[in-house]
């Protein structure tokens, strides 16, 4: 996956599932502070991801450590690569 | 206006439960029910004078240390709750149709990882490491330690990996696999779809010992009413919340009952299916993240029931409560799909039952169902179904009852069958919406609807939010309270019933 796919596969979450103006979207912007999601979003929103990118998002200190847009970019960024590599393994 | 500090919607085991932990801890309760009478599923109908469980007909647990003694325990209904247990050598059957094999599965997790042994001598390693990891991760799971319960528990690598790769890494032997997810079928939903570490959860009351609670359900309602006494609990059956009101900053002030009246309360807690709360709350308030997360749920599967009892004076002198379950096909997978269409699975539960100082020798039997059977007939309703709903029940009520008589062919004069249920008739008599046994599937990964709502004074909790099945709802329950109640005044109150 290349980073500019997933910045517009996520954004496209955010805007057609939680109904978040494309402008709000910068990658340093905070999700709870500037894209007003609260904890109990966070749940719908991983579901949302999973269904995005078909992978499987534990609940994990990766995932408690996110904290802007651009940490969510690179987090799947890095499960497409792990999933890579668990895939040249089997 | 009335004013409550709690409502609680549906008063199956987990609204019972969640009612009277917040009324015990100084909360003024009001307990909703959608039905005539409280206990959902938990409730049992009469036919001629013979009590009939409908959806609670054995649980596990009944063992010290274990949960389910704990919960009961600080609700203080343990002394009203008599178990049976079911620990004869042949109280619990898997019969293997095809390979013509009848196993014995005892009492006691030890016990039964050495007959299977026994069974399968050439398997001993797989079964030793599965019931190693069952117990592994019952240890390591924090909610089955009363004092331990949070909302969101650390989950363990055995939450992520599913029960059929468990099983594909310890042995080939595909009737062993099957021997290993019998259980399945008493939370419905495949070993290729629930996560290793809630079987073990569900399958280690059974491992321990089935039991039979004496009065079925209706124990538990009784117990329940007996303890309400005691606190300002109101219960109104034939109600439901039609509307949420009055909503300011994420909370809603009131709710509109389907009785026309308006109550006011602090939190309101839906102990219903997932698409029943769906209905209920306003859906302006939720993203369309959280409507497609709850939508996408799956429905397990159902049953078709018939309901019957040994009669005449030659009923067997050695009839013990006991369970037999029938297998035809040594996949479950297969045997929970909707779309196999060969003989079902099918469980015989026998039991003495008491009712006004009579005896009854009931014998109840339960075939997986899906929805996908019923569909034709969807809209119909009890008293008003068509020809081909009738013709179908027939037809399925015969093939059962052969099924019982060739097993039994000891009851071939004396079984009478009193009634029968489709996944219609449970779906319309418990007000559930597809007929399903045991709410949503809770499959591997997957986020269930539990705890707060995006309302915030808005709570889900009940059979589908944790763990399927009587233990998971009353423990959802107390994961519920102990958020309301905060941790402190919760610590006190259990800590004063369970010993140090």
């Amino acid at each position: 996956m290349i980073k500019e796919e997933v910045i517009k596969r996520i954004n496209k979450v955010f805007e057609k599932d939680f109904e978040i103006d494309l402008k709000r979207l910068k990658p340093d912007a905070q999700i709870f502070n500037d894209l007003g999601l609260d904890s109990l979003d966070i749940v719908d929103l991983v579901v949302a991801l999973q269904k995005e990118f078909s992978v499987t998002i534990r609940d994990d200190a990766r995932v408690r450590n996110i904290r802007t847009l651009n940490d969510i970019y690179d987090f799947i960024l890095l499960l497409g690569e792990e999933r890579k590599k668990e895939n040249i393994k089997e | 206006m009335e004013r409550y500090n709690s409502i609680i919607v549906g008063s199956g085991i987990s609204g019972l439960t969640l009612a009277l932990l917040l009324a015990a801890n100084g909360r003024k309760v009001l307990l909703l029910e959608k039905a005539p009478i409280i206990g959902g599923c938990l409730s049992r109908f009469y036919k001629k004078g013979v009590p009939f469980d409908t959806g609670f007909h054995f649980t596990g647990g009944f063992v010290k240390n274990r949960i389910m003694e704990d919960m009961l325990r600080v609700l203080g209904i343990r002394d009203s709750i008599h178990p049976i247990l079911l620990d004869k050598e042949r109280s619990n059957r898997f019969i293997f149709e095809n390979e013509g094999l009848s196993l014995e599965m005892p009492a006691g997790l030890e016990q039964c990882c050495a007959k299977l042994e026994n069974y399968f001598p050439a398997q001993r390693v797989a079964i030793r490491n599965y019931f190693e990891m069952v117990e592994r991760v019952i240890q390591s799971t924090p909610s089955f330690d009363l004092r331990k319960i949070s909302f969101s528990p650390e989950p363990i690598e055995e939450d992520y990996i599913s029960l059929q790769k468990v099983l594909d890494s310890l042995t080939q032997n595909q009737t062993l696999k099957a021997a290993l997810s019998v259980y399945c079928m008493c939370y419905g939903t495949k070993p290729s779809e629930i996560s290793f570490a809630n079987h073990a959860r569900v399958s280690i009351g059974f491992y321990d010992c089935l039991t039979r609670i004496k009065d079925g359900g209706e124990a538990f309602i009784r117990a329940f009413s007996q303890a309400f006494k005691n606190y300002p609990i109101m219960i109104r059956c034939n109600t439901t919340i039609q509307e949420c009101l009055d909503i300011h900053d994420g909370i809603v002030g009131r709710v509109l009952l389907s009785d026309g009246e308006e109550v006011a309360f602090d939190e309101c807690i839906f102990t219903i299916h997932p698409f029943e709360v769906l209905k209920i709350i306003p859906k302006q308030h939720f993203s369309k993240a959280f409507w497609e997360r709850v939508e996408s749920f799956e429905p397990s599967n159902g049953f078709f029931s018939v309901f019957g009892a040994i009669e005449g004076e030659k009923v067997a002198d050695n009839f013990e409560p006991s369970i037999v379950s029938l297998l035809p096909h040594s996949d479950i997978n297969i045997l929970l799909d909707p779309k196999y269409i060969g003989p079902q699975a099918l469980a015989i539960f026998q039991s003495l039952e008491c009712a006004k100082d009579k005896t009854f020798h009931v014998l109840n039997a339960f075939e997986p169902s899906f929805f996908e059977q019923v569909a034709p007939w969807s809209n119909s309703k009890v008293g008003h179904r068509p020809q081909g709903y009738t013709d179908y029940k027939k037809q399925r009520v015969q093939s059962i009852c052969n099924r019982i008589q060739g097993f039994f062919p000891e009851y071939k004069d004396s079984f009478r069958m009193y009634d029968a249920a489709s996944m219609l008739t449970f779906r319309d008599y418990l007000f559930s919406p597809d007929g399903s046994a045991y709410g949503i599937k809770q499959k591997v990964g997957q986020f269930n609807l539990f705890g707060k709502l995006p309302l915030r004074n808005l709570y889900t909790a009940g059979q589908s939010a944790v763990l399927p099945g009587i233990l998971g709802a009353m423990l959802s329950s107390f994961v519920i309270a102990r958020a309301l109640v905060d941790k402190d005044a919760y610590n006190n109150f259990i800590n004063k019933s369970l010993c140090p």
